[in-house]
């Protein structure tokens, strides 16, 4: 299926983000706009000592925040990186881009250390071939494993399932469905989106 | 008084009334006294700037002119500002021109170097010294050295006392690989916090490392 092989942008991310820290000084590692505020605004802190860059443009109308890496884009309206934790959090109208995979959430976590990234509240996946509904995505990028938790809901062109847990295998391109799972497939192409 | 002589004072008076006359009319009168103010010129000369009695500036200069107000430094050997009695920075400078009343302090083509851990060194073109407020102003474009970051900015301003730099227009902070680029900022030197302000662009740079 191709819903998991699709998660390869969040693999990119992992690279942007994992070079960010650790590799200052072996090449591009992207960059970081904040856009559409005025000069007097103030947007955020850099704690040098702390190591912590925090962002925040929640209250400016059409203002944004972007990592942009190759073509992988993350954005929100409030981020904190934790440099020396290697730790991001992106929130408010949290989404991560790449061609055509889009992920959203109500917030968008990346652990550098433990390899992984988290989105929590009204995560959506939408990929060329399916959309994938959840409260919840664990990725672990050592396992290259992702789950889907609570309330989870995949959309095909021609049918969808809903079930608690989902866990795809990005490698193997197979989904893993845990507990009662219901769903229905038409015969005929028809999109429920 | 016989006739010859009441002639003679008339012809007199009418002549002195003539020449009067033809120097009022006829011959310039001269140019008004310019007020030149006292001016002193000191060779090899230690100038100490001091607010409340506390010494703030202290500087060895070749020559110093003293006009009015106006105190004027040329090939400054030294120059020491002080904080808490303290050496907190020397300067090399092209030129200072201080003005005591006001308490401002212009140097021009100025180096600021500390000697301490931090290692800071500025230049700007121009840098004014507000005595009264104890800030530090570049007018222009100013280049700094401080910590490891490499700070350039189309102006900047130095509260000594709260140690904030707030850099303004065109601001570019380097932090190894790391480039910022803002509209403005605030650096809390102390802290090492930075604020910043409007649009921001931090991108990695290709090539560079934290040891540059």
């Amino acid at each position: 299926m191709k819903v998991s092989r699709k998660l390869v942008g969040l693999l990119l991310l992992l690279a942007f983000l994992g070079a960010a820290q650790t590799a200052r000084g072996q090449g591009q590692i992207g960059t970081l706009h904040i856009t559409g505020v005025s000069s007097e605004v103030s947007t955020g802190r850099y704690d040098r000592e702390a190591g912590i860059f925090y962002a925040d443009v929640s209250e400016i109308s059409g203002a944004l925040i972007t990592f942009v890496y190759d073509d992988v884009e993350i954005m929100g309206k409030i981020m904190e990186w934790r440099t020396d934790d290697d730790y991001l959090i992106f929130s408010i109208d949290a989404k991560l881009t790449q061609e055509d995979f889009e992920l959203t959430g109500d917030l968008i976590e990346y652990f550098g250390e433990e390899k992984g990234l988290r989105a929590e509240g009204n995560v959506v996946v939408v990929t060329e071939d399916a959309t994938v509904y959840a409260d919840r995505l664990d990725y672990d990028e050592e396992t290259d494993e992702a789950l889907f938790t609570g309330s989870v809901r995949v959309v095909f062109s021609d049918g969808f399932m809903i079930g608690e847990k989902l866990l795809m295998y990005l490698e193997k391109s197979e989904l893993q469905f845990f507990g009662s799972f219901q769903g229905e497939f038409n015969e005929e192409d028809t999109n429920e989106e | 008084m016989n006739s010859k002589l009441k002639k003679g004072l008339i012809f007199g008076a009418a002549l002195i009334a003539l020449i009067v006359l033809a120097l009022r009319f006829f011959v310039e009168p001269p140019p008004p006294a310019v007020s030149i103010p006292p001016s002193v010129q000191l060779l090899e000369s230690r100038l100490v700037g001091r607010k409340d009695g506390v010494r703030q500036w202290e500087i060895l200069a070749q020559s110093v002119l003293q006009a009015g107000d106006s105190v004027t430094l040329t090939n400054l050997d030294e120059m020491v500002m002080f904080q808490n009695q303290e050496p907190y920075l020397n300067i090399d400078a092209e030129t200072a021109v201080w003005n005591r009343k006001q308490d401002v302090l212009h140097l021009y083509e100025a180096i600021v170097r500390d000697n301490g851990e931090d290692g800071l060194y500025l230049e700007s073109d121009l840098l004014v010294w507000e005595g009264a407020e104890e800030t530090l102003n570049s007018p222009g474009p100013v280049f700094i050295l401080w910590q490891g970051l490499e700070i350039r900015a189309a102006e900047m301003l130095l509260e000594s006392q709260a140690r904030l730099l707030y850099l303004r227009d065109d601001v570019q902070i380097r932090d190894g690989s790391m480039l910022w680029r803002m509209d403005r900022a605030v650096y809390d030197l102390d802290a090492e916090l930075m604020d910043f302000y409007g649009n921001l662009l931090l991108e990695g740079e290709a090539g560079q490392s934290e040891s540059e």
